[in-house]
């Protein structure tokens, strides 16, 4: 963490940490510096204003983008220069701030291919191990209705991917990243354009999985879904770490009030 | 685990796909029976049939290959007539005794040999491309294709240039029984036909033609219907929400675009042996068109529309040869069938449907 943070960094258990990330696009610096640590059995919240970094920050650290200086380091394992797929290996999953539908699957398809390193994945098992290919299917079959179901969106299994709602689609990806098995699961706005009943679902699963031992990093706007589900909450500001608290702390912090109204509003 | 878990895309989701499905059976079935019909009666000889349905054997393979590569993957090749060309020259020249090469080799020799070269070039054009955007793939297999087939044209020391190459033996010389098949039989009179060597050679060439298809449909099925193509299935609608799940995108195309190649490659062997000359023409890139019309129309991702696209271009390119109609207007009645099939089908005549999940794990079906 920033130079607020409490504790010296080596005591605490990360499963994320970010040192002195840098990220430039022209003459924009999108990350400056930015140490972060996210510790095992969180729900941490990341805000700030549009353009604060923090997207760009999620795809330093799941690898869609390479750091221009500054190292990450995934359950004790630098993953600075790893590709995403090598960064989930580690047990960090991400979801998208608009996830694309899937063309032609249905939900339950859809939902398959959250599981990691699949035997059917290969070319040769399929034509040498086809029953263990298939034992291996109908295990994560069992899994993905088993998910469905425990986040109620069960009826929704034989739903062509493009045809179910935004909402249910965050559901259905929240549901696919479990099957990936992740120790830290990133969610980029899970509840932007969701109603405030299918949001408090949300919520509600993502305590229950947290329960369940997943540590949660999230990006939210929406202040009020945010302060009463994460805990503590890093706050980014033009690329840099500006704050990490409680969300009292966060809240009563004048520097967040002035980096989102602007400095002139309050002057 | 429930019972069904059929896709909604196979039930009765839109009855209308039924009643193509019926038609497009209709249709083939009534054009399989016109044709034995013709032959029957002497208005088509037994030999052009033959050739016929080989023909749209050779389209097939070049759009089951394409399907894999953009059906599947979503990759955008311009270069199948690359691979159609290869999979001729090849075996030729290391088998034919017009080859600047050698002709020592026999051509299933050759066939082998064909694969891995096929496999290189594939390799080579992906390693550069296929890390990049889709629309970079496009441009440089375009390119690589021209490459190739000027290499061809010019390098005469090594391909015989535009005088192309002669003396093709035939696919299956030097094999036991199946080497000497076709003079074996001698001639043999059926109704109004002497059928003699030319038509069993032909025939044999067909079979060549149809084990390749047979084979790589089945193949090509079998992949389909399982984590593998589900994860290229994914990669074409969102290549960065399949590497978030940890999915090698580079890796998954890389296996598509090699295979894909591989099954257009076959194409061109059958073409090489069915001829008795070969020339540079094998690489005009109308060939190229012809596969991405065959995929676009049957239905892109499916297996069984490629298969009905490689007989729909067979219909146009022979159909309109056979009519006295002219190479233009054979492109324009392509072109024409692109821009109706887009505007009131675009998924395409046989979309593909039920096919990814394994099925032997699907509440107990074993229809693979």
């Amino acid at each position: 963490m920033s130079e607020r943070d409490t504790e010296p960094t080596s005591e605490r258990d990360a499963v994320l940490r970010t040192e002195n990330l840098r990220k430039k696009f022209g003459g924009l610096t999108a990350a400056d510096d930015v140490t972060v640590e996210v510790e095992r059995g969180t729900i941490t919240g990341m805000i700030g204003p549009n353009g604060a970094g923090k997207s760009t920050f999620f795809n330093l650290v799941s690898g869609f983008y390479q750091p221009d200086g500054g190292t990450v380091v995934v359950n004790d394992t630098e993953t600075t220069v790893m590709e995403p797929h090598e960064v989930t290996e580690h047990g960090l999953v991400r979801t998208f701030q608009t996830p694309r539908k899937l063309e032609g699957m249905t939900v339950r398809e859809a939902m398959l291919i959250g599981p990691q390193n699949q035997l059917g994945e290969s070319v040769v098992p399929l034509f040498t191990q086809p029953a263990a290919v298939g034992d291996e299917e109908r295990a994560n079959l069992e899994r993905a209705e088993e998910l469905l179901g425990r986040f109620e969106i069960d009826h929704l299994a034989d739903q062509p991917a493009t045809d179910i709602s935004g909402g249910q689609l965050k559901l259905v990806e929240l549901a696919r990243a479990m099957l990936a098995e992740p120790d830290l699961l990133l969610l980029d706005e899970p509840v932007a354009g969701v109603n405030p009943t299918l949001a408090n679902k949300l919520a509600d699963i993502i305590e229950e999985l947290n329960d369940d031992g997943i540590t949660f990093l999230i990006i939210e706007h929406d202040m009020g879904f945010i302060m009463d589900l994460a805990d503590p909450i890093v706050v980014l500001n033009q690329g840099a770490v500006l704050m990490e608290g409680t969300p009292a702390e966060v809240r009563s912090d004048d520097r967040v009030v002035e980096a989102y109204l602007g400095s002139g509003g309050g002057a | 685990m429930p019972e069904d878990t059929r896709s909604a895309f196979e039930g009765g989701e839109d009855t209308s796909q039924e009643r193509i499905e019926s038609a497009t059976n209709v249709v083939l079935a009534v054009a399989a029976l016109g044709l034995l019909a013709g032959a029957l009666f002497g208005l088509i000889s037994p030999r052009y049939l033959v050739f016929l349905v080989s023909l749209a054997g050779m389209y097939a393979l070049l759009s089951l290959g394409l399907n894999v590569q953009w059906g599947y993957a979503g990759l955008i090749n311009f270069s199948v007539a690359a691979f159609f060309g290869l999979g001729a020259y090849v075996p030729v020249l290391l088998s034919a005794s017009g080859s600047p090469i050698t002709d020592a080799l026999p051509p299933i020799a050759g066939l082998f040999v064909a694969v891995v070269v096929t496999v290189l070039l594939a390799l080579a054009i992906g390693i550069p491309t296929l890390s990049l955007r889709e629309d970079y793939l496009a441009i440089a297999s375009l390119g690589l294709a021209e490459v190739v087939r000027l290499v061809v044209r010019n390098q005469e020391n090594w391909t015989g240039g535009t005088g192309g190459l002669g003396g093709i033996p035939l696919f299956f010389e030097g094999v036991p029984v199946l080497g000497t098949l076709a003079r074996d039989i001698g001639t043999v009179d059926v109704g109004f036909y002497t059928l003699g060597f030319q038509f069993w050679n032909s025939l044999l060439n067909a079979a060549l033609v149809g084990a390749f298809v047979l084979g790589s449909y089945l193949v090509l099925r079998r992949m389909h219907r399982s984590p593998w193509g589900r994860v290229l299935r994914t990669i074409r609608s969102d290549e960065d929400l399949a590497e978030a799940l940890g999915k090698n995108t580079y890796a998954f195309r890389m296996q598509a675009f090699v295979l894909g190649s591989v099954v257009a490659m076959l194409a061109g062997v059958y073409y090489a042996y069915s001829n008795y000359y070969l020339t540079p023409d094998i690489f005009d890139p109308i060939y190229t068109f012809y596969a991405w019309i065959a995929v676009i129309l049957g239905g892109s991702g499916s297996n069984r529309g490629a298969l009905f696209g490689g007989v729909v271009i067979v219909t146009i390119v022979e159909g309109t040869r056979s009519l006295g109609i002219g190479a233009s207007w054979r492109l324009f009645a392509v072109g024409l069938l692109i821009v109706l099939v887009m505007r009131f089908r675009p998924q395409g005549v046989l979309p593909p449907r039920d096919e990814l999940i394994w099925p032997s794990a699907r509440g107990g079906e074993a229809d693979e």
